[in-house]
């Protein structure tokens, strides 16, 4: 386990940009709501008020989840690419560290530690925006827009987020995994390529999309269906429903549907195949020590 | 004294390319070998074997253990450079020391700062901002900091200058080695590691040609010039390999009586490196 810890602060040393990027998002929301223009003298009315906030703190919430998805990608492409491609594996195989180790330790990174950072960028700055805005905003028309029980609800809803999409997402991120423990070079299209070749030869070959489709659903359409009652676009549209805004009345929980995604067969089916590429990946690392 | 190394027809293929022939050598504790052949002839493959970096066909111990499928017990009683330029350039010294501390239960913090404390690095330093021999010292002090068994160098000192090799095999002779320890290297540079070497090992096609301690290459390879008038007759004593010098023939010799050699002319025991010529540029006698 102390092992697993230097490994995890290894990454931390490697790659700056996991704090840095969040970081930046965070700076630059907060410049906005520091010296952007606030204009809700349309609104009059307290419910009115959180709705805009609520809408303002999912909105800023969803634009950390996407900052944090592009970035994962490019971690998982890179994390046992690099090493390779500047001989440094050959140092670190040095060390008493295990293939098997150093392989979920870069899975753990993208999986659990960078979103658990972004998480708590998304967290901090939400709450700043929130005291800011509340601030300016009191001064025109002497309302809150901080709202304690509208933050909890939100943050049952990241939590709920964090945890379904890191096992709806792991067959991708172990894919991304594997190829990066692969490729000799051009991991970006290694990890396009094989996918689209199979849509391709499903379509041509078999006359059958059900390949496309199984894709499409993975990485897009699948996950909103599976964790939420609705379409993940069902949380906005409650949270933007004006002055009845149900969940500043109400409860996130009537959105999500964690019964159905941990019954789904697609969430377990994801899981098996992701674990299967995660055991690749362990094979390759064992076995390739140079990019070239 | 079982040997620290033992290879049983060690084997490696790339496709249809036969990178390790059936090799078999061992390789006893407190020794300091030289794995010396041409570029191409198998000898980072044998590292890699012997440091569980590929797969492999034949049998192979290190420290008694399967190098391949026990990769991490063995990096704790054994340790490689494999390069100079393998330290990854985000790497801080310190971080460099903080990690192997870390994660390894047989390094010393304080050997590794001792080391270090001789030269001009600082903790705070990245690698991308050290010459390469600066590196080479970072590395060297992370190695030596480890109290390891086996210590495996593979071209240690590629692209340094010669004053940063010196240095390099200094350290290794004055502050690393002792009976303990057992070092295996690779090399292309012979002249520069023959006085420190007790083994050699010459490999050529992936094949072992020449495995002997330096003591016994005294009394198994003689060379003895000759003049042009005595070529034929010593020619007759089959030698098995000739290089002409100033004036006079170099004509070497494998299991020769000593005695008899003396009647054609001056007998020495051929350097390391004059038999690695010998050897490999010998083939078209």
């Amino acid at each position: 386990m102390n092992t697993f810890s230097w490994l995890i602060r290894r990454e931390f040393w490697e790659n700056k940009a996991i704090w840095i990027v969040p970081a930046s998002v965070g700076g630059l929301l907060l410049l906005t709501s520091l010296f952007g223009k606030v204009d809700i003298d349309s609104m009059t009315t307290t419910p009115d008020i959180h709705a805009v906030g609520g809408m303002m703190l999912f909105a800023f919430g969803i634009l950390f989840f996407v900052v944090m998805s592009l970035y994962s990608t490019w971690y998982l492409m890179d994390c046992l690419y690099a090493d390779r491609k500047d001989r440094s594996v050959l140092f670190w195989k040095s060390l008493p560290v295990s293939d098997t180790a150093t392989v979920l330790s870069k899975l753990a990174m993208a999986l659990i530690v960078i979103p658990l950072v972004y998480f708590i960028a998304a967290d901090i700055t939400t709450l700043l925006i929130a005291f800011i805005i509340s601030a300016r905003a009191s001064a025109l028309i002497g309302g809150a827009l901080w709202h304690l029980d509208l933050w909890l609800k939100l943050q049952e809803l990241w939590l709920y987020l964090l945890v379904t999409t890191t096992i709806w997402y792991l067959p991708v991120a172990a894919w991304l995994l594997l190829v990066s423990a692969w490729a000799k070079r051009a991991v970006m299209l290694w990890s396009v390529l094989p996918p689209v070749a199979l849509i391709l030869a499903g379509r041509w070959i078999l006359g059958s999309d059900s390949l496309a489709l199984l894709l499409s659903n993975r990485l897009f359409t699948g996950y909103g269906t599976t964790a939420f009652t609705g379409h993940l676009g069902g949380a906005l549209a409650v949270l933007s429903d004006g002055g009845g805004s149900s969940v500043v009345q109400g409860s996130v929980w009537p959105l999500l549907n964690p019964i159905g995604f941990f019954s789904s067969p697609a969430t377990w089916g994801g899981a098996a195949v992701g674990i299967a590429f995660v055991a690749g990946a362990i094979q390759l690392r064992l076995r390739r020590s140079e990019a070239s | 004294m079982t040997a620290l190394i033992e290879a049983r027809d060690l084997t490696k293929k790339y496709g249809s390319h036969v990178a390790l022939d059936r090799a078999t050598f061992n390789v006893e504790a407190g020794r300091i070998v030289g794995l010396i052949g041409p570029n191409g002839a198998g000898k980072t493959s044998a590292l890699r074997a012997i440091l569980g970096l590929t797969a492999y066909q034949g049998q192979l111990r290190v420290l008694g253990r399967e190098p391949f499928r026990e990769r991490a017990v063995l990096m704790q009683d054994a340790c490689f450079i494999a390069d100079v330029a393998v330290l990854p350039s985000w790497l801080r010294v310190d971080q460099a020391i903080d990690f192997c501390a870390g994660v390894h239960p047989r390094f010393r913090r304080d050997r590794a700062r001792a080391f270090l404390a001789k030269t001009q690095i600082t903790p705070k330093q990245r690698m991308r901002e050290l010459s390469k021999g600066m590196k080479t010292q970072v590395h060297l002090a992370l190695t030596m900091a480890i109290d390891a068994k086996l210590l495996v160098l593979d071209e240690p000192t590629l692209g340094l200058d010669l004053l940063a090799r010196r240095s390099f095999y200094d350290a290794l002779v004055n502050d690393y080695m002792d009976e303990s320890r057992t070092i295996f290297l690779t090399t292309h540079q012979v002249e520069e590691v023959e006085n420190l070497l007790t083994d050699v090992m010459f490999i050529d096609k992936g094949r072992i040609v020449l495995n002997s301690s330096l003591e016994d290459m005294a009394t198994r390879y003689a060379a003895v010039s000759v003049t042009a008038d005595r070529l034929d007759a010593v020619r007759a004593e089959r030698p098995f390999f000739e290089r002409r010098t100033l004036g006079k023939t170099m004509v070497y010799f494998e299991g020769a009586d000593l005695n008899r050699l003396a009647e054609f002319g001056e007998v020495h025991t051929p350097s390391v490196s004059d038999l690695f010529v010998a050897k490999f540029s010998g083939e078209a006698l």
